[in-house]
């Protein structure tokens, strides 16, 4: 046993507070009504909180919290009703009812001035009441905590909010009206809103006051987001004007103004928007309200402003950068894909790339060729054919150019969007390789050639890089990348035999570009063309040591400089120009101390690599001829003899020997140098035509003096020659790369179409050895696929292989299969 | 894992630490008698004597000469609600330490053994924590003003309270008391305002970590603090800054720092605000002045009236010439002319009233007077004199919860614990609240201090006066479910005397209607409880005698008419074969007859029996019986 227990007993609580005595429910409601009287008039800074608490807290705590509740709503109800809602109809003036019916019969400043004053009334009745519940749900917090709670109620507050909404909000703005205030209020913001739109001033705090209000209150009895007043009343409306104010005025405007001006417009309208969602309205209709100016000013429009006649077109033919990168943000808003800037941007560069292929023809074909006159050889030809290349080298630039152009926009005005690049090289390459313009292969490799030789000379390694870089831009765009390969080949075996290239180092960097682009099967040949010219570099030392070590020191020796091409990889038969046939059968009479010359190199590489044959192609020689003229008296009377080194082809140096063995003014017949040189007619015609006919280098006489030669005309030796350097060059015609004429230009196509032939062949084949079996759909699909790189096959030509495969037995047919299908034949 | 050898490492460590007197033991011995008493009620779930030495002050967690701490001992006996108890008190049962551990696997089931994991102390907070976070909110709350001096510095001012910075630093008690009207203090240019910040943070209770930034400026701070807290007279300060350990040094720290700010703060409101607390007659109350600048920057006045109905003569009469002499600090303070009139020679002493000057930052811990001081009331306003606020309570009430409010302490006997409960639940405290109804259940149960499962006859002293009902009604109005639990389980101990008071069916009304208030179902709460207990309390004493074969006669001799209610826990498996409780509603109700028959077989075998254990095994079902008569009187089951 403890002691001391018993001491402290547990006493009752005091009759004060807890005792039976009983509370005076109807008193206690007295005392509190007439103080929540004072706090809606506002007197309440002379009650006692104490006091107040005390008397609810009693009433709770005798279990009338459930009269207590009642009494308050009925209380508020009837303040609300009684006072708060007669203010408001005060407020009504009939300017503000009559513009609620639509009926413009007044003016905007009276119709403003009205709504405004309506505005803060209901404002000011809401604030108040908003206090007041503050004060009274202070008051009658234990009936919140304990009673409300226990029974699963409203709070007070909440509660009194639902009473204004009810009593003031939704009641008739007038006796008999039909119109409550919050449609009423509705009503009146959106013609605020309107006349902001419009341009007027507003007040913007009052409008945010009252959406603080429509935010505040809800519409149901759940506090839920979507059923604040404002989003359930307000928001709706408030959108659904905004469309309308939107289409009638997106339709003005495409009416009076440009695209231009449209966008700008269109934008100012956006950011207003955003600035009235957070001055004067609410946040969250910030998207919702973007998406409507962007629906009717933007989706709904954007086709017609981009095809208005101020707009995509122009801007870009006027380099509007600023508008177009308005049209370009305003169609992202809408479009992530840009569907309808893309349509006209594409459609704008095919057809700026067809104005550029049709100039370049139109440039090509500006002289009337005379070909059904000539031969094909006339000058006249020559002179189309350089105008051509000029052409090609137009094309070519002007193509970058739009390129740089469009790059330009897109950088500058499409924000380097990825979808528009794309669709930027897709239409690039459509115009480049469009069926009506198949010379876009030669004119790139044509435009190499030109840098190559002569563009690049003097430039720094930075703008170097660029022009190799454009150059491989526009490869991308090729499609039939095997004929590109044929003309760069033939370009550049030109290059490399005439010594035309100005840089070894730029030409390499020009392949290995191409090697990175287009894959190393691309560049093997072109690779093997430069390691042929380095070995034969280093066999022409050798023979040079060769010789010298032989000790004949020979002062009239001639040197030979040879360069030995393997006859695969480099395109020989399109370097002699035409009648090939006729120049591989018939040899060059070489003259004996050449011929010698001749034979001791093939001794020599004849030990070195045994098992080869050398062909000599003399049509792609050149040769430094020292040629001495007689005194013959100048202008200035002196007499002495000219010494001239003279550059000449092979068979010009051919040609020029012939007059060594024959007396001065013996003159020779074109037969008999054809019969003693075994050159070629085409060949010679041209050569001589050099010699004897072009002015600077006449160092033939021929008779008659005509441009043309004829097989009757006779040369002789002109000892007058007059040369003002020192050295000459003797150029033969059609010796540079320049465009095909139409007929090469079949030639080379029909090669190309043959060489094409032999790669489906084997791409089919290696299909067949792999698949063993195949329906023709897919053997096409996928010989297509796997060509794709090289060059797109037509499908009737891979046809015609594999018909050719099935004659040469490599594939079958299988009989009854319910597609047709191939066999591989092993 | 941790390996064994690991732990003995640990613990060795921890007892040089110990012994070094760097670390202070949780768990130290004692050896003193009132532990003992303590640790044996512990083993008993003497759920009073408990109580009572608590609030006595003895250790909770210090350890016996078995190395055994309390909390031990009540979950080993399976002692829930002392077990609770402690731990609300302060019992310490964290994982990951030895006696923590060992708690947990003493725990006789699982029931205490989740009991004892909820109060882990990672979850658990100090229990002077809402305290500390209080003070140290005031330094940011803006709204209602407390403040009442401004510290200014060069970059900034730091609106601060009077009170406190006295209360908490020496230097500013003094500074305060020669001038109590100062409004703004200037620091000296010469210390960083950082420092300055931490200093009072330090002074407001929270937290101050070493964190100070890196190199020269941590040294500039701490320079700074260095030379404010000798300025200030808080050079603990400083160590604490500096000194950071592990984890549970850290934490020892910051409890004893609190400790002691709490002592401090406690002293100061003992000296200051108790001690000027003024009685005067009720009806002259209201012409108490006190101006706003006083010595204890007390900005409002509270008042607590005597009981009216006290004729005797009031009490506290004597203290009243010391209230004015103890007005040391409160120079110049007019108390205003009534003090002088109220004479003790008056006979028939009028009611009186006490005035307690306090602090509005410390009343706002009170959601109530949060609310009273932020609204636009008569209360918020400043006004020349302070206001009084009356509260509906008895000085000692007040004093109670005054000091629950700056002290948390809360220790307060039985005769006015159910007022306090009220006034907590006026005032929105809730802590104070679940206090008062764990003194009123632990101490309630009057003189029978004994274990009630020793007195299962329900004994009862003629004097015992707890109003039973009271405390039930109580309970009920302030939604506290433990004082109904103590109340069914008061009565069902004493039913015997309580079954046919008619307040008793009364309250049983009661009960049935608060359910049917909230949902339609059959049960009666109170009376569910109450035949819990009732099964309790007979069952124990059954099991005691380890007779169960002749309980089993007993139910063989009235079969089907023992059906025992099942206990809803599951340490107790004696009535595994006993129907579900949710049957026994209807499955009782049949048997009544037969059962009041059996009331009447007890008095016929009364002689021949003569047992104890079968008059009690008779009386538990002669219990049972008035419970459901009462009910169908009551009309309840129907």
């Amino acid at each position: 046993m403890i002691a001391g227990r018993g001491r402290s007993k547990i006493r009752p609580p005091r009759r004060g507070i807890h005792g039976g005595e009983e509370i005076d429910f109807e008193q206690t409601w007295k005392i509190i009504a007439s103080a929540f009287n004072e706090i809606h008039t506002k007197n309440a800074s002379k009650l006692s909180y104490e006091e107040l608490y005390r008397h609810a807290y009693r009433i709770v705590l005798k279990k009338k919290g459930e009269d207590l509740y009642k009494r308050v709503r009925d209380f508020e109800h009837d303040w609300l009703t009684t006072q708060v809602r007669l203010r408001i109809q005060d407020l009504l003036s009939p300017n503000l009812l009559i513009s609620s019916q639509a009926i413009g019969g007044t003016t905007t400043n009276e119709r403003r001035f009205a709504g405004e004053k309506f505005m803060k009334g209901l404002k000011d009745a809401y604030m108040d009441h908003h206090v007041c519940m503050g004060m009274l749900a202070d008051v009658l917090m234990y009936m919140d905590r304990v009673y409300c709670q226990d029974t699963h109620r409203l709070s007070i507050y909440n509660s009194a909010m639902i009473l204004f909404r009810d009593d003031i909000l939704n009641a008739f703005s007038q006796d008999g009206d039909s119109i409550s205030v919050l449609e009423l209020l509705n009503h009146v913001i959106l013609e605020q809103i309107r006349m902001e739109r419009d341009g007027d001033v507003i007040d913007k705090h009052m409008i945010k006051d009252c959406v603080y209000m429509l935010e505040g209150l809800y519409e149901g009895q759940m506090d839920t987001a979507e059923s604040r007043l404002y989003v359930a009343s307000f928001e709706g409306s408030f959108l659904e004007t905004s469309r309308d104010f939107y289409r009638a005025e997106s339709e003005l405007l495409l009416r009076e103004s440009d695209a231009g001006a449209y966008c700008r417009h269109t934008r100012r309208r956006i950011v207003e928007e955003q600035d009235r969602c957070r001055s004067t309205l609410a946040e969250s209709t910030t998207p919702k309200i973007e998406k409507v100016v962007e629906d009717e000013l933007i989706k709904n429009r954007i086709r017609e402003l981009i095809e208005m006649e101020s707009g995509v077109r122009f801007m870009i033919d006027n380099d509007r950068m600023e508008e177009l990168s308005l049209v370009y943000e305003l169609n992202a808003r809408v479009d992530p894909k840009k569907t309808e800037l893309m349509r006209a941007m594409q459609k704008r560069v095919v057809e700026m790339g067809t104005e550029v292929n049709n100039a370049a023809i139109a440039a090509s074909q500006a002289p009337p060729p005379s070909e059904g006159a000539d031969k094909g050889k006339g000058p006249a030809l020559e002179k189309s054919l350089n105008q051509q290349t000029v052409a090609a080298i137009k094309w070519v630039e002007d193509v970058l150019q739009l390129k740089d152009k469009f790059d330009l926009i897109w950088k500058n005005a499409f924000n380097s969007d990825n979808a528009l690049q794309t669709a930027l090289t897709r239409s690039f390459a459509d115009f480049i390789n469009a069926s009506s313009f198949p010379r876009s292969s030669e004119y790139i490799s044509l435009f190499i050639d030109e840098n190559m030789k002569k563009g690049i000379r003097g430039k720094t390694e930075n703008e170097i890089d660029m022009v190799l870089e454009k150059a491989i831009v526009l490869l991308r765009y090729v499609q039939d990348k095997d004929l590109f390969e044929r003309y760069y080949k033939k370009h550049l075996c030109r290059r490399l035999l005439m010594n035309k290239s100005i840089s070894n180092d730029v030409e390499k960097q020009m392949i290995s570009r191409m090697k990175i682009e287009l894959g190393n099967n691309f560049t093997m040949k072109l690779e093997a063309m430069f390691k042929d010219m380095t070995i034969s570099e280093e066999l022409t030392s050798g023979y040079k040591g060769h010789v010298a070590q032989l000790g004949d020191a020979d002062p009239k020796r001639i040197e030979l400089a040879i360069n030995v091409l393997t006859s695969m990889t480099w395109p020989l038969e399109s370097m002699g120009g035409s009648g090939d046939e006729e120049g591989k059968t018939l040899k060059c009479i070489f003259p004996p101390a050449i011929d010698r010359i001749k034979r001791g190199f093939e001794k020599y590489y004849g030990e070195k690599h045994s098992g080869r044959q050398l062909t000599w192609l003399a049509a792609m020689g050149s040769a430094d001829v020292r040629a001495v003229f007689p005194k013959v008296p100048g202008k200035e009377g002196t007499q002495k003899e000219r010494r001239h080194e003279l550059n000449v082809s092979t068979y010009g140096m051919v040609i020029l020997l012939l007059f060594n063995e024959v007396s001065a003014d013996v003159s020779l017949t074109f037969e008999d140098i054809q019969a003693q040189t075994n050159i070629p007619v085409s060949d010679l015609v041209r050569n001589l035509q050099s010699l004897a006919v072009a002015p600077k280098t006449r160092i033939l006489v021929k008779e008659p003096m005509s441009k043309d030669v004829k097989p009757t005309d006779r040369f002789s030796f002109n000892a007058g020659f007059m040369g003002k350097f020192h050295r000459i060059k003797v150029g033969v015609v059609s010796n540079g790369n320049k465009v095909e004429s139409d007929r090469e230009r079949k030639e080379t196509e029909k090669k190309n179409d043959d060489s094409r032939g032999f790669c489906i062949e084997a791409a089919v084949v290696r299909i067949m050895k792999q698949r063993k079996e195949l329906s023709h759909q897919q053997l096409v699909a996928e010989t297509l696929n796997q060509l794709a790189p090289q060059f797109k096959p037509e499908v009737t030509m891979i046809k015609k292989r594999i018909e050719s495969l099935i004659e040469r037995e490599y594939l079958e047919r299988i009989e009854g299969a319910k597609v047709d299908s191939y066999r591989y034949l092993a | 894992m941790v390996n064994k050898h690991e732990i003995e490492a640990a613990l060795h460590a921890e007892s040089q630490a110990i012994s070094a007197g760097r670390l202070k033991e949780d768990n130290p011995l004692d050896l003193s008698d009132d532990f003992r008493i303590f640790c044996e009620a512990c083993r008993r779930g003497d759920l009073k004597i408990c109580q009572e030495l608590i609030m006595k002050g003895v250790n909770i967690n210090a350890r016996d000469r078995f190395d055994y701490t309390p909390l031990i001992l009540a979950s080993l006996c399976g002692q829930f609600e002392v077990a609770q108890l402690l731990l609300e008190s302060g019992a310490l049962c964290e994982r990951d330490t030895f006696q923590g551990e060992r708690c947990l696997y003493n725990a006789l089931n699982d029931r205490i053994r989740n009991l004892l994991l909820s109060y882990d102390y990672a979850k658990s907070t100090d229990p002077l924590q809402p305290l500390a976070a209080h003070i140290t909110s005031l330094l940011t709350r803006d709204h209602p003003k407390t403040t009442d001096i401004t510290l200014v510095t060069p970059t900034e001012s730091f609106r601060l309270h009077k009170f406190v910075l006295s209360a908490r630093s020496p230097y500013f008690a003094k500074k305060l008391a020669t001038a109590p009207d100062t409004t703004s203090w200037k620091l000296s240019n010469s210390i960083p305002t950082e420092s300055l910040h931490l200093a009072l943070r330090y002074l407001y209770f929270s937290e101050v970590s070493a964190d100070l930034g890196d190199g020269e400026e941590e040294q500039i701070i701490l320079t700074g603090i260095d030379k404010i807290s000798r300025q200030l007279e808080i050079e603990r300060m400083f160590e604490s800054i500096l000194e950071s350990g592990d984890r549970r040094l850290t934490r020892q720290r910051r409890t004893d720092e609190v400790n002691r700010g709490r002592d401090q703060l406690n002293e100061w409101f003992q000296n200051n605000v108790m001690k000027n607390k003024i009685v005067v007659d009720t009806e002259k109350a209201h012409d108490v002045h006190w101006d706003r600048n006083n010595g204890i920057f007390a900005d409002v006045l509270l008042r607590a009236d005597d009981e009216p109905q006290e004729e005797t003569q009031v009490e506290i009469q004597p203290q009243d010439p010391l209230v004015r002499t103890t007005s040391g600090p409160l120079n110049g303070i007019p108390i205003g002319p009534l003090a002088k009139s109220r004479s003790p020679s008056r006979h028939r002493s009028p009611q009186k009233s006490t005035l307690y000057p306090v602090h509005r930052a410390m009343l706002l811990r009170s959601e109530y007077f949060l609310t009273m001081f932020s609204s636009s009331f008569r209360e918020a306003q400043e006004t020349q004199h302070l206001q009084i606020i009356k509260l509906d309570c008895t000085p000692a009430v007040l004093e109670v919860i005054l000091t629950f409010l700056y002290t948390e302490r809360a220790d307060f006997g039985l005769d006015v614990a159910i007022d306090v409960l009220f006034m907590a639940d006026l005032l929105f405290i809730e802590k104070l609240k679940q206090r008062a109804a764990m003194i009123i259940s632990t101490l309630g149960n009057g003189s029978t201090s004994a274990v009630e499962s020793e007195n299962p006859r329900g004994a009862t002293d003629a004097e015992n006066a707890l109003d039973v009902y009271e405390v039930v009604r109580a309970g009920w109005d302030t939604r506290v479910h433990r004082l109904e639990e103590f109340g069914a389980r008061y009565i069902a101990y004493r039913l015997e005397r309580y079954i046919d008071e008619e307040e008793f069916a009364e309250l049983v009304r009661e009960s049935a209607n608060r359910i049917k208030a909230r949902q339609e179902t059959d049960t009666v709460e109170l009376i569910d409880d109450i035949r819990y207990y009732l099964s309790d309390r007979f069952r124990l004493r059954f099991e005691d005698s380890g007779l169960e074969e002749m309980m089993e006669e007993n139910i063989n001799e009235d079969p089907a008419e023992l059906p025992e209610p099942l206990p809803e826990d599951e340490g107790v498996d004696i009535s595994s074969n006993s129907p579900p409780k949710q049957t026994t509603d209807e499955f009782l109700f049949p048997d009544i007859e037969s059962q009041l028959r059996g009331g009447a077989v007890r008095t016929l075998d009364g002689e021949v029996a003569g047992d104890e254990f079968a008059q009690d095994a008779m009386n538990y079902q002669i219990l049972l019986g008035k419970i459901d008569a009462l009910l169908a009187r009551l009309e309840l089951d129907a």
